[in-house]
């Protein structure tokens, strides 16, 4: 276009010199000749209307070469990371894991915000809102999650089999984690297993309950656990499938499946690492079996919540700090995991902090820095250990019997190994359902599961309660699942239903 | 651009001028009667209004084109028959004939234009006379606007044209208003009026950098019919620009100066002190909490309004040269302006230069060039209001010797006098000296406020440069070929540092931001004009394509990792957390043509066409055709009407346009770019340690994505009565757009959150009013009014699935906005206030501040005895209905005085500030579940009408006292003008009982859909300047 321009201008003063010399000529046609001229210059109007973008891919371009298709494989990852927040303050980013802590770990009894402030007090005295927008962000992030997921098995066709097999198995693991999570949280929830468009409308508003649900997770788990192998923690593997599953079978009631499951980990290779404390700060550790990974000092790849867990370092006040009762509990039962659950609050003393996945270290402790920017962490999240497949393994042998306790050999041995790297060496002779949760309260402690296993447990209404009414908290059955985000429910016109007691 | 002289012999104007001229210029001298043959007359041109001599003024035969201009006495001297007719012209004032009689000595008065019926406007590739338009097109000419204590030329119009509304959304010097013309027609397209400088279309950003002084004329198109000829983009309504160009006659230079003081309106409501709260509460409760004793006991009790609102000055200079001979004219403007805002560290300094050189190879061709480059630099205000003015009043910005001894020295051993104070400071603080009661009166963690803004420093510098060349060939009489290359570029270094006292982490939260952007944007235009007068009829016509295409490119990185504030420098930085860049380009190519016919002067009718093809619309929909046909009947020319004393000029007048509109404003570059296909970008995840490539969809593509499209009608009514002492007009206006650009929410399940669509339709509809009456006008006296006022009523019309769809800005407050037809494109949605909840049930009432609770009891509009969804219903509109200004203008002798009374009525505002000052989202204001009754009618407040607050305002905008040397004197000294003025800006700014805040106007920036939403904001700015204009 712009040599079009520069050529006429050169034309014009061409002309004008022209016209000083020669004052007779037909100027008149060679100007409207030019403009005919400009005017075919249309015939290229085609592709100066169709820049291509440079600094993005045009889908239609993308997803051509495996190579290709990993990076829709990497990208799941990235969903299931979420954005720091902290690096990027835009509230409508999905956030992913990084705000999971709060839509489970502070609606048990384990933790509470530190000044009980803001939307975010609403998770542990109950009183959660459907515009909640923590809740809004989780619901959002887990569907871009099972996007993305979708997104790879529907590109499956342009690797060669082994790939394609090892990518679903990665983006079918993936699709059920997800599932397994808003199913737990939401109960009913739309059933996505395809990428949808804007318009279909039906899919995106319809609940399908629980039932179906599950039913995809466990066929996606056992496809994934089929397809791949255990080559990596941060990505999906095999065991990662198989612990998932196992945890997926207990809650269903599929107890021998579970045991199983548990059993075929537990032959893995996998270890607990001796030292309490390194399953936190040495990554990747044997004990690991699927983590989401982090880097530290990134405005892209670190996380935000190690910052958020104290006092006023992140976005809030504090928040996911330890409460009465769960300091009380690993108090009496936590053995040589207490000091590297919780600590004091230097600041504010009467108030106490989580220990796993500090970003800034603790010289009294002997835990080094992670990250130089503790808004940037780099701790890796933990999503499934060793330490939880043993105590699974426990529940699924007890639950085969009398479901009240067990005294079965490889029980015993699985809770006593547990214990025994918490210095815990008495031997135990007999676990009951309630040795079975406090062990895996304080041994699990703030990584998200105690919410999960009081349901699980069937006793979360009366140990909420309890919890709730010693608080000055107001909770009731229906405090179980959270709301539907009302942003969904407006969207919706009516087409979908919100939970009880919202 | 300069008028022909054409269109004189129409008579009704002829009628006009002489009727004005007979009115008020009884001491024009008359020539005799008596004829005689060629003769030397020789005279002087003076004006009317100040009784200057005028210098070039064209003096033409009539007939002929031979005659000459006055010099710089304003002299003349021409020979010329008896009985001959002069035709005096000059741009600004009324075009006079004159009867050459037996005087050889005629001294001639010119009248400022007062009705401007003869006025040229500009209309978009060419002008026309105001009185022959047929579209809505509203001029305001620079004649006083570069004397208002402003910085931005944009803000300078608020007031001038009806149907324009101009908002102070933001407060910081150098911050950009809202403009809309005739309302807000798109979604998610943006609703701004498309500005075009000389011809140039730039971005909106080109008005910051702008200088009022080079500024001859704003034209604003306002209906579909005038904005037609920009097509796609003219949707929005178009705000022409022409700068000065130099004149014909000696070299004049002119110096405008100003210097103002500048302070910020505050709101009586935001200041909390210790002392009302403990007054509160000891009426309460006939005794203080121990939390307010040591409130008291600090001593500070601060407004921290007036901390962060530390006012400012505003200096302008303008220098400026302009002349010209017969073949070429030329203009420059040197200008500087710093406005330091009445925001703490906001600062804005404006340097520009415009240089314009018009010239004639000869009679055929002509040529010219303009370039005008500027610099500004801006310091932004880094923090936002509600977040520091939720700070508690006992907070000192910096300990000294007495609050010093409060500080908590197990926590913070370390804490100095002359260290930012923290809330945190003061806990744990043994109240009555024995143990017995610790108190915390902190509410955040958070560093000093004062310490957010002033440890911050982050600045915008922008480079603009503005060029333009045209050359022009005169075909034939009347028909000329003009080819223009015109083309900006601009680049844009954003830096951004946050020291190590900016955050509570200190050293960790040190970070640098740098950003770079620029943008070349070039324009080729080649058309034919063709303007002819042949018997009765008048042909005025343009016909060319436009090429056109914009480049983008933008870089940024973030260093963090420092451990001072030594270095400030990407270098000193131990890591680099982030870095991007991001290029993309926008094109346009366009075919137009218009043809502008006149019968007999009186019938007028206009037809014109535009072809747009634009690159961010997918191969089936590149191009639109948007057609405009108007047409306009002067019926004060009809022979029924032609010797009526009663109407000088009534012209009735209908217009009928198509235009578009294509700018996306999805927050994302790279979408509203190729929102056609869908796109991929990179991102990163950490696997197995390594920060590993991966590939994102960014967008739900749309192939089918098309123009936003505006029709729109529009019938009018221009009259001038009583010889002109009352003029004006009146226009009925009804806009619909439909296939609305939007990006609409949809279900997350899909992976997204929006998408783009072309959906619904809205409609604004309205009338206006401008009316301008000349009271008094004599050799001494001379006193006009002009008002204005525009109503304009905003509906959505059809929102297909998503009508009724919910919406609201920030999920963590989520207040929510409904979209529902039959109602302004957004309304203010939620619960209906019932009752106050009572003190007595809240947690502490009186602490953080006084006696505010953050919930109420809301009504349960169904009665069926639960609060849910179905209790919800519209609160408000942030749409204003009427806006209004009176304008008053006075001279007496060297004296002249104006003043602009301005207005806006209808609009309500969502004022979130509200709840983050009256109760801090505090859990201690929160009502104890315990005691407190009816819990289950208790919402909190934001999700009420309890924030919902009258946006109207009445403002005295503007007023100016000038005094005008005398002549005599200036003379003498070499001086051609010289004025001295007094002038104030918002000196008076009044707000509806219910709003609590201090700016109505300031308007987060969110999407129509969801409008209206106020967070604190900036305030009005009141100014008192004193300037001066020179001209030698």
């Amino acid at each position: 276009m712009v040599r079009a321009s520069f050529k006429w201008l050169l034309h014009l003063i061409g002309f004008a010199v022209e016209y000083i010399n020669n004052k007779t000529m037909k100027y008149s046609i060679f100007i409207i000749s030019l403009f005919l001229a400009g005017l075919t210059f249309t015939s290229c109007e085609k592709d100066f209307l169709s820049p291509d973008p440079t600094s993005a891919v045009s889908a239609s371009n993308f997803f051509t070469t495996e190579k290709q298709l990993e990076a829709g494989v990497v990208n799941m990852y990235d969903g299931i990371q979420g954005v720091n927040i902290l690096a990027d303050t835009d509230v409508n980013n999905n956030h992913s894991i990084q705000f999971e802590f709060y839509l489970t770990e502070m609606r048990s009894d384990n933790t509470r915000t530190k000044s009980s402030e803001g939307e975010a007090a609403q998770f542990e005295n109950y009183s959660i809102e459907a515009t909640n927008g923590i809740v809004t962000d989780y619901y959002r992030s887990f569907y871009n999650i099972i996007y993305r997921a979708n997104v790879v098995l529907e590109n499956l066709g342009v690797a060669a089999s082994k790939d394609a097999e090892r990518f679903e198995g990665e983006a079918k693991f993936v699709r059920a984690y997800a599932y397994f999570n808003l199913v737990r949280l939401f109960g009913d929830v739309p059933l996505v297993d395809r990428v949808i468009a804007p318009l279909e409308t039906s899919v995106q508003f319809t609940r399908v309950n629980t039932a179906q649900i599950y039913e995809l997770i466990v066929s996606d788990l056992r496809s994934a656990a089929d397809l791949l192998d255990d080559t990596y923690k941060t990505r999906a593997s095999k065991s990662g499938a198989q612990a998932l599953l196992a945890k997926v079978q207990l809650t269903l009631g599929n107890y021998s499946e579970a045991r199983t499951l548990c059993e075929s980990v537990m032959n893995a290779g996998f270890s607990l690492e001796p030292e309490f404390k390194d399953v936190f700060y040495s990554e990747g550790n044997s004990e690991v079996i699927f983590a989401i990974g982090y880097i530290s000092d990134d405005s892209k790849d670190s996380q935000n919540f190690s910052a958020e867990w104290l006092n006023a370092v992140g976005r809030t006040a504090g928040v996911n700090y330890v409460t009465d009762e769960a300091k009380a509990i690993l108090d009496e039962k936590g053995g040589n995991r207490t000091a590297f659950s919780y600590r004091q609050d230097a600041l504010q003393p009467q108030q106490n902090q989580v220990v796993k996945y500090l970003p800034n270290g603790d010289t009294d402790l002997g835990i080094g820095s992670v990250s130089s920017d503790p808004t940037l962490a780099g701790n890796d999240w933990i999503v499934l250990r060793y330490a939880d497949v043993l105590l699974m393994h426990v529940e699924a042998i007890m639950n085969e019997g009398n479901g009240v306790s067990t005294t079965d050999p490889a029980a015993l041995a699985s809770f006593q190994a547990v214990r025994d790297r918490a210095g815990l060496m008495d031997a135990v002779s007999s676990v009951t359902k309630e040795d079975l949760l406090d062990e895996r309260r304080v041994e699990l402690a703030f990584e998200n599961h105690r919410f999960f296993d009081l349901l699980r447990f069937g006793v979360a209404s009366d140990v909420l309660s309890e919890f709730a009414s010693d608080n000055g908290y107001s909770f009731s059955g229906t405090d179980l699942l959270l709301p539907i985000p009302q942003r969904e429910i407006g969207l919706s016109n009516g087409l979908l239903s919100q939970n009880p007691g919202y | 651009m300069s008028v022909k002289l054409a269109n004189y012999s129409n008579n009704s104007v002829w009628t006009l001028c002489l009727m004005v001229l007979l009115l008020c210029l009884p001491l024009l001298s008359q020539g005799s009667t008596n004829r005689a043959a060629v003769k030397q007359i020789t005279g002087v041109v003076t004006s009317a209004e100040d009784g200057l001599p005028m210098i070039g003024v064209t003096i033409r035969v009539k007939g002929t084109s031979s005659g000459t201009i006055t010099d710089t006495e304003g002299r003349f001297s021409l020979d010329v028959d008896e009985g001959t007719i002069l035709v005096l012209s000059y741009t600004g004032f009324r075009e006079q004939e004159f009867l050459v009689g037996a005087s050889t000595t005629i001294n001639i008065v010119m009248e400022p234009n007062v009705a401007t019926l003869d006025e040229a406007v500009v209309i978009g590739y060419g002008t026309s006379k105001k009185s022959h338009l047929t579209g809505a097109i509203s001029k305001v000419t620079n004649k006083d606007l570069d004397q208002i204590p402003i910085a931005r030329v944009d803000d300078a119009l608020v007031g001038r044209v009806s149907g324009v509304n101009i908002a102070a959304t933001e407060g910081e010097a150098g911050s950009a208003p809202t403009i809309r013309i005739r309302g807000t027609g798109s979604m998610v397209a943006s609703s701004s009026p498309l500005i075009v400088v000389d011809g140039l279309v730039v971005d909106n950003d080109f008005l910051g950098s702008l200088d009022m002084n080079e500024i001859e004329s704003f034209e604003v198109l306002k209906d579909a019919a005038s904005s037609a000829i920009y097509g796609s983009r003219g949707g929005n309504g178009v705000i022409l620009i022409t700068t000065k160009d130099g004149k014909e006659g000696k070299t004049k230079f002119t110096l405008n100066s100003y210097y103002g003081v500048k302070t910020a309106r505050t709101s009586d409501a935001y200041y909390f002190s210790v002392a009302e709260t403990a007054a509160a509460e000891m009426a309460a409760n006939g005794e203080l909490s121990d939390r307010t004793r040591y409130k008291q006991l600090i001593g500070v009790d601060r407004d921290w309004q007036d901390e962060i609102f530390d006012g400012g000055s505003i200096t302008s200079h303008s220098l400026s040269a302009r002349g010209g001979n017969k073949k070429t004219n030329f203009s420059v403007t040197m200008s500087y302006l710093h406005d330091e805002g009445v925001l703490l560290t906001d600062d804005f300094k404006k340097y520009s230069l415009r240089l314009k050189v018009n010239t004639k190879l000869s009679d055929r061709i002509s040529f010219g060039a303009s370039i005008a480059p500027s610099y500004t630099d801006r310091r932004r205000f880094d923090g936002s209001t509600h977040d520091i003015l939720r700070q508690t009043p006992w907070l000192p910005v910096y300990h000294d010797e007495n609050t010093i001894q409060f500080v908590d020295r197990n926590v913070y051993p370390d804490v100095q006098v002359g260290d930012y104070a923290l809330q945190r400071h003061f806990d744990n603080y043994d109240l009555y000296g024995d143990g017995s009661a610790l108190v915390d009166i902190s509410n955040t963690s958070n560093t000093n406020p004062a310490a957010k803004v002033l440890e911050r420093n982050r600045n915008d510098y922008k480079f603009k440069l503005f060029g333009s060349t045209y050359a022009q060939y005169k075909i034939m009489d009347g028909l000329n070929f003009r080819t223009v290359l015109s083309g900006d570029f601009q680049n844009t270094e954003q830096d951004r540092w946050q020291g190590l006292l900016a955050h509570r982490n200190g050293a960790a939260n040190i970070q640098l931001d740098l950003t770079t952007l620029t943008n070349i944007h070039l324009v080729s235009e080649n058309y034919f004009t063709y303007k002819k007068e042949i018997g009765k009829h008048e042909i005025n016509a343009v016909l060319g394509i436009a090429a056109e295409t914009f480049d983008f490119k933008a870089n940024s990185v973030t260093g963090t990792g420092y451990d001072s504030d030594l270095l400030q420098t990407i270098t000193a930085a131990t890591t680099i957390s982030g870095a991007s860049s991001i290029e993309y380009e926008n094109r346009f190519f366009s075919f137009f043509g218009r043809v502008n016919y006149v019968f007999d002067y009186k019938y007028l009718a206009s037809l014109s066409l535009r072809r747009d093809g634009s690159s961010i619309f997918g191969p089936d929909n590149k191009y639109g055709n948007f057609p405009a046909v108007s047409v306009g009947w002067i019926i004060s020319e009809e022979d029924f009407l032609k010797e009526n004393d009663i109407f000088n000029y009534l012209k009735l007048r209908i217009s009928y346009g198509l235009t578009g509109n294509n700018r996306l404003d999805t927050g994302d570059d790279l979408i509203d770019s190729y929102p056609y296909l869908a796109l991929l970008n990179s991102t990163t995840a950490v696997v197995d340690g390594n920060v590993s490539a991966a590939f994102n969809a960014i967008n739900i593509a749309n192939p089918q994505l098309k123009w936003e499209r505006s029709i729109e009608i529009n019938p009018g009514l221009d009259f001038e009565f009583l010889g002109g002492f009352i003029g004006g007009s009146v226009e009925y206006y009804q806009r619909a757009s439909d296939q609305l650009l939007l990006y609409n929410p949809i279900s997350s399940t899909t992976g997204f959150t929006e998408a783009l669509v072309n959906l619904g339709k809205v409609e604004n509809r309205g009338f206006e009013l401008e009316i301008r009456t000349n009271n008094v006008r004599n050799r001494n006296i001379v006193w006009t009014t002009s008002f204005i006022a525009s109503r304009n009523e905003n509906e959505l019309i059809d929102f297909a699935d998503s009508d009724g769809q919910i919406q609201n800005v920030d999920s963590k407050r989520a207040a929510e906005w409904i979209n529902l037809e039959g109602n302004p494109i957004s309304s203010y949605y939620g619960w209906v206030v019932d009752r106050d909840i009572p003190l007595e049930f809240l947690k502490d009432a009186y602490h953080p501040v006084g006696g505010e609770a953050q919930d109420v009891y809301v009504k349960d509009l169904n009665g069926d005895g639960v609060i849910d969804d179905d209790d919800k219903t519209i609160l408000g509109s942030p749409y204003p209905e009427f806006i209004w200004s009176i304008t008053n203008t006075f001279s007496y002798r060297g004296f002249d005085l104006s003043f602009m009374f301005q207005g806006s009525h209808g609009a309500e505002i969502r004022n979130m500030g509200d709840q983050y000052l009256f109760n801090h989202f505090n859990s201690s204001q929160d009502f104890d579940p315990a005691t407190t009754p009816d819990q289950e009618f208790i919402k909190q407040k934001i999700f009420t009408n309890d924030i919902i607050q009258d946006a109207s305002y009445v403002a005295l905008r503007n007023v100016a006292l000038g005094y005008n040397f005398s002549p005599e004197l200036l003379t003498r000294i070499g001086f051609g003008r010289a004025r001295v003025y007094l002038a104030g800006q918002n000196l008076l700014y009044l707000t509806a009982d219910n709003y609590t805040g201090f700016n109505p106007e300031s308007i987060n920036s969110t999407s129509p859909t969801t409008w209206g939403y106020q967070r604190a904001g900036s305030p009005i700015q009141k100014t008192v300047s004193f300037g001066v204009n020179l001209e030698f």
